[in-house]
C-alpha cells in the first residue's frame, strides 16, 4: 500500500497544478479553489495514511529514469522518519494555507496562476523530500526554487516585486551550483547518486573530501535556506502574497537546506570541520537575523528575519549533529510560523494592506482571535516556557552544549544571546501591533475563515513540545522515533544539566518579554514619538540588515556592471562588431567596385574581352620568345 | 603553290585584328560591329582551308562550311534584333542598350 | 605564277577590308567587304577548296552582304546624323588591343618555322562529300536544326506588334 500512497502523494498536486496552468482560466473560479485544496489535502491524508502503514526506512522504486552507462537514476523515493514527518508536516502546513489563501486572494483575478503555482510548489518539495536519489531531490529543488521565485514577482506590474523575485532566483542560484557541483562530483567519487547508498560510503573517503563536499552542500543549503552570506534575498523575498510568504519563505522552502544537510548527515558527519563550518553559519545567521529583527518596521521583514534566525538555530542545530533537535525545531517552526504570518495576513487584510508596524495598535480587542493567535505564535517564537518553541529550541542549545569544547560554548552563548533578543523582537511586535488604542479596522468577509485557520496552527505550536517532551519528563515521541536515524548517537545529558540549561533560557526569554513590556508595553507613546524622528545609525545598521546589501553591491554588483559595460563597448563594439563590420563593408565595396564593370554596355564587355584575349596571346608569346 | 602555310596564317591574323579592330572602335552603330565579326569569322575560315590544304584532310574545309551555316543562321537572327531594337529605341549606338546594368 | 596571284589577293584582301572598317558610310563599307571576300574566295581556290570557293561567293558574297545592305537601308542609317562615327578615342584601345594580337601572333608564328617545304595537296570533292555526310552527319543535322530555330527566331522578332 505504501508505494500508492507515496505516488498519489505526488501526483494529486502535480495533476492539480497542471491543470490549473492549462485549463485554470477556462474553470470557474469556485472549482479552482476547492480543487486546489483538495489536491493538498488529498496529499495530507495519504501522507498521513502513510504514516499509519509505516513501519521502517523503505526504498520504494516507481519507475526508472536514467539508465545509460553507469548512470542509473531511478524514480525512487525514501521513507525514513524524517522525510515521513516533513511531508506530513508539508501536507498540513501547506493544505491549510491554501484555504488560507482562497479567502486572501479573493479579490485577486489571477486565481489560476496562483493556485497554480501553488500546488506545483507543493509537488516540488514532496519531490525534494522524498527523492531517494540526488538528482531527484535536485529536480525538487530547482522546482521550488521556480515556483518562488515566480510566486515572490506574483504582481509582477510592480517592478519592485519582480525584482525581488529576480534577486532571491539569482542569490538561491549560487546555492544550486554549489549543490551541481557536488553532485557531480559525489556520482565520481562514489558512482551512484543514491542517497541511501552515499550515506553509507562516507567513510572510504578521505575526510578532506568530505570537508569539501560538506562545504559545498552548506553552500547549497545557505543559498535556500537564507544563510549568512546569501540571506539577502529572503527579506525582499516578503514582496509576494503573504500567504506565499507563510508557506514558502517561512514554512517550508527556506527548511530544504536544513533537510539536505540533516539527509546527508551520516556523509558529512565523518569532518569534524564541516560540521563546524555548518554550526558557525547557523549561529552567526541565528544572530544577524535577530538583530536585524529588532530594527524592522515592516510587519512582514520582521518575520522574515526571525525566520533566517530560526532557521540559524535549526543549522546550528544540524552543526551539533543533533538531526532530532533540528527536525523538532523545523517542525515546530514551521507551525508557529506560518501561523504568525498568517496572522500578519489577518492583521494586514484588516489594515487595508497597511504593513507599517508603528501605524498599527489596538488590535487586540477589534480582532481578538487573531490577537491570542498571534500571542501563542509569538510566544512560541520567544521561547516562553512551556511552548513547543521552548522545547524545540532548548532541545538544540542543549545538544549545543553537550557537543562541549570552545567552539560550540562560544555558539551555545551566541544562542542564548540571541533568544534573549528574540525574546524581546517577538513582543515588541506584539505590544506595537495589538496594544494600544486605535483599533479600526477593515472587515472583510473572508477575514472570520482566515482567522479561524489559524486555530489549529495555534495549538500545534502551543502543544508542538508535546512530540519530544525533554527526558526528566519521561522522554519524547519524536526521539523514539528518530532513533533509527543513523549518527544521531549524541550523549544524553543528566536531568539536572537539562533542567539547568532549560531553567536558564526560560528565565533568559523572560527577561526578553519583560524588556519588551517596559518599553513597548509602558513606553509605547515614547517609542511612538521617537519612530517619527531620525533613526540613530545603529538602527538603521541594524534596519538595513548590517548593509549587507550596499556591501554585495560595492563588491559585486557594480564591477560587475563596470566589467559588462567594458565588455560590451570596448571588447564586443569596438573589436567584434568593428572587425565583423569593417569585413562585410570590405567585401561589399569590392563588390561594389566590380559591380561599376558590368556597366551593360556591349562596347566595356569586349573591351576587356578583347584585353583578356590580348593577355593570353601576349602570355603565350612571351614564353615562345 | 608554294606559299608558306605562315603566310596565310599572317594574312588570318591580320584580318582577325582589322576585325577586332572594328568591332571594338565602333560602338556607335551595331552593323558595323556586326561586319567586324563577319571579318574575324572569314580569318578563322581562311586559317582553317591554309591547314586543310597543308595537310591535305577534309576536315578543315569542312568546318569552314560549317561555319559558314552557322554565320547565316547568327546573321539573321542579330539583323533581326538590330531591327526590332532599333524600333524600340531608334538608335543602333550600343551605348544606348543598357539594360542588362549589373 | 600562282604564288604571286596569292600574294596580290591578299593584299587585296587586306586594303579592301582596311577600307571597309574606315569607310565613311556603312553601304561603302559593304561593297569593300563584297570585293575583299571575292578575292577570298580566289584565295580559296588556289588554296585547294574549289566549294568553299564557291561558297564564299555565293553565300558570303551574295546573300549575307545583301542582307546587311537591306537592314541598312531599311533603318535609313545613310543619314549621317545617326551614325556616331568613331573618332580617336574609339580607335585608341581598338589598334593597341589589335596590335598587341598580331603581334603576339606573328611571334608564336615565328618561332615555330614550317621545316616541311610549302606544297599544298588538292582534296577533291568526292572526298570532302564524304567526310561531310559520312564522318559528320550528325554536324549536318544539328546545323540544319539551328538554320531552322534562327529562321524562327528571326520572323518572331521581325514581327509588327
Amino acid at each position: 500500500m505504501l508505494p500508492t500512497y507515496l505516488t498519489l502523494m505526488l501526483l494529486f498536486p502535480l495533476l492539480g497544478g497542471l491543470t490549473f496552468a492549462v485549463a485554470g482560466r477556462m474553470l470557474p473560479r469556485t472549482l479552482v479553489e476547492v480543487l486546489a485544496c483538495a489536491t493538498v489535502w488529498g496529499s495530507f491524508v495519504c501522507a498521513a495514511l502513510a504514516a499509519a502503514a509505516y513501519t521502517g526506512p523503505q526504498v520504494v522504486t516507481l519507475a526508472d529514469w536514467f539508465a545509460t552507462f553507469d548512470l542509473a537514476i531511478p524514480i525512487s523515493l525514501y521513507l525514513d522518519p524524517l522525510s515521513l514527518a516533513m511531508t506530513v508536516m508539508i501536507g498540513f502546513v501547506c493544505g491549510l494555507i491554501h484555504i488560507y489563501s482562497v479567502f486572501y486572494m479573493r479579490e485577486d483575478e489571477d486565481y489560476a496562476r496562483y493556485f497554480a503555482l501553488l500546488n506545483l510548489f507543493v509537488f516540488a518539495m514532496l519531490t525534494l523530500v522524498l527523492g531517494e536519489t540526488l538528482p531527484l531531490l535536485y529536480l525538487g529543488w530547482e522546482g521550488v526554487g521556480f515556483c518562488s521565485y515566480l510566486l515572490i514577482g506574483f504582481w509582477y506590474s510592480d517592478p519592485a516585486n519582480a525584482d525581488a523575485g529576480r534577486k532571491a532566483f539569482i542569490a538561491t542560484r549560487i546555492g544550486d551550483v554549489a549543490l551541481m557541483i557536488a553532485l557531480a562530483w559525489l556520482f565520481q567519487l562514489f558512482g551512484t547518486l543514491s542517497i541511501t547508498k552515499v550515506n553509507g560510503m562516507g567513510f572510504l573517503m578521505p575526510v578532506s573530501v568530505i570537508t569539501m563536499l560538506g562545504i559545498l552542500f552548506l553552500i547549497a543549503a545557505m543559498g535556500k535556506s537564507a544563510q549568512v552570506p546569501l540571506m539577502v534575498w529572503l527579506p525582499d523575498a516578503m514582496a509576494g502574497p503573504t500567504p506565499v510568504s507563510a508557506m514558502i519563505h517561512a514554512a517550508t522552502m527556506v527548511t530544504a537546506g536544513v533537510y539536505l544537510l540533516a539527509r546527508l548527515l551520516p556523509l558529512i558527519g565523518g569532518s569534524e570541520i564541516a560540521l563546524a563550518a555548518i554550526a558557525i553559519t547557523g549561529g552567526v545567521t541565528a544572530f544577524y537575523g535577530a538583530t536585524c529583527a529588532l530594527a524592522q518596521r515592516d510587519l512582514k521583514r520582521v518575520l522574515a528575519y526571525s525566520t533566517i534566525s530560526q532557521i540559524g538555530y535549526m543549522m546550528l542545530g544540524v552543526g551539533a549533529g543533533a538531526v532530532t533537535a533540528a527536525t523538532f525545531h523545523l517542525l515546530v517552526h514551521a507551525f508557529f510560523k506560518a501561523l504568525l504570518f498568517l496572522g500578519a495576513g489577518c492583521v494586514i487584510a484588516a489594515m487595508h494592506h497597511e504593513q507599517d508596524i508603528y501605524k498599527m495598535g489596538g488590535l487586540r480587542r477589534s480582532l481578538p482571535l487573531t490577537f491570542w493567535s498571534f500571542l501563542v505564535g509569538a510566544a512560541c517564537l520567544a521561547g516562553i516556557p512551556l511552548t513547543g518553541g521552548f522545547f524545540s529550541k532548548d532541545s538544540i542549545l542543549l545538544a549545543v552544549w553537550l557537543k562541549g569544547g570552545v567552539l560550540y560554548q562560544t555558539l551555545y552563548l551566541l544562542g542564548l544571546i540571541t533568544a534573549l533578543i528574540t525574546a524581546y523582537y517577538s513582543f515588541r511586535l506584539v505590544f506595537l501591533v495589538f496594544a494600544g488604542e486605535n483599533g479600526h479596522v477593515h472587515r472583510s468577509s473572508g477575514l472570520t475563515v482566515m482567522q479561524v485557520v489559524l486555530i489549529p496552527l495555534a495549538i500545534l505550536g502551543l502543544f508542538g513540545g508535546l512530540l519530544d517532551l525533554p527526558a526528566y519528563l519521561g522522554g519524547g515521541y519524536l526521539s523514539g522515533f528518530f532513533a533509527s536515524l543513523p549518527a544521531d548517537d549524541l550523549p544524553s545529558a543528566s536531568h539536572e544539566q537539562e533542567i539547568g540549561l532549560q531553567t536558564v533560557a526560560g528565565a533568559l526569554a523572560l527577561v526578553g518579554l519583560l524588556t519588551a513590556y517596559l518599553r513597548y508595553g509602558k513606553g509605547r507613546a515614547e517609542r511612538m514619538r521617537e519612530a517619527q524622528a531620525q533613526p540613530s545609525s545603529l538602527i538603521s545598521f541594524l534596519a538595513q540588515g548590517w548593509y549587507f546589501d550596499r556591501l554585495y553591491d560595492l563588491v559585486l554588483i557594480r564591477p560587475y556592471h563596470a566589467l559588462a559595460r567594458f565588455l560590451w563597448q570596448r571588447v564586443d563594439e569596438a573589436v567584434i562588431d568593428a572587425s565583423v563590420d569593417g569585413l562585410g563593408s570590405g567585401v561589399g565595396g569590392a563588390g561594389r567596385l566590380f559591380g561599376r564593370w558590368s556597366t551593360g554596355k556591349v562596347a566595356v564587355y569586349l573591351i576587356s574581352f578583347a584585353a583578356g584575349a590580348a593577355l593570353i596571346l601576349g602570355y603565350l608569346a612571351w614564353l615562345a620568345l | 603553290m608554294s606559299v608558306p602555310l605562315s603566310h596565310v596564317l599572317i594574312v588570318a591574323s591580320l584580318m582577325f585584328a582589322m576585325g577586332l579592330g572594328c568591332v571594338i572602335a565602333w560602338r556607335a552603330n551595331v552593323i558595323m560591329m556586326l561586319i567586324g565579326i563577319e571579318i574575324m569569322l572569314n580569318a578563322v575560315m581562311l586559317t582553317f582551308v591554309g591547314g586543310s590544304a597543308h595537310w591535305g584532310i577534309a576536315d578543315g574545309q569542312l568546318f569552314s562550311l560549317m561555319l559558314m551555316a552557322l554565320t547565316s543562321a547568327e546573321v539573321s537572327l542579330a539583323l533581326a534584333m538590330v531591327v526590332y531594337l532599333h524600333r524600340r529605341k531608334q538608335t543602333v549606338n550600343t551605348d544606348d542598350f543598357n539594360s542588362m546594368k549589373g | 605564277m600562282e604564288a604571286t596571284l596569292f600574294y596580290i589577293l591578299a593584299a587585296v584582301l587586306l586594303i579592301g577590308i582596311l577600307l571597309a572598317i574606315t569607310a565613311r558610310q556603312a553601304v561603302r563599307s559593304i561593297v569593300y567587304l563584297v570585293t575583299s571576300f571575292f578575292a577570298l574566295a580566289l584565295m580559296f581556290y588556289l588554296l585547294g577548296a574549289p566549294l568553299i570557293a564557291a561558297f564564299e561567293v555565293i553565300i558570303y558574297a551574295g546573300a549575307i552582304m545583301v542582307l546587311f545592305l537591306f537592314v541598312i537601308m531599311m533603318l535609313e542609317l545613310e543619314s549621317p546624323e545617326k551614325l556616331a562615327k568613331p573618332n580617336f578615342k574609339n580607335w585608341l584601345p581598338a589598334l593597341l588591343l589589335a596590335g598587341a594580337v598580331v603581334g603576339a601572333l606573328v611571334v608564336l608564328l615565328a618561332s615555330r618555322v614550317q621545316a616541311v617545304p610549302p606544297g599544298f595537296t588538292e582534296i577533291p570533292v568526292r572526298q570532302f562529300a564524304f567526310a561531310l555526310f559520312k564522318q559528320y552527319g550528325v554536324a549536318v543535322e544539328v546545323v540544319s536544326m539551328q538554320l531552322l530555330f534562327a529562321l524562327v527566331g528571326a520572323l518572331y522578332l521581325g514581327r509588327r506588334r
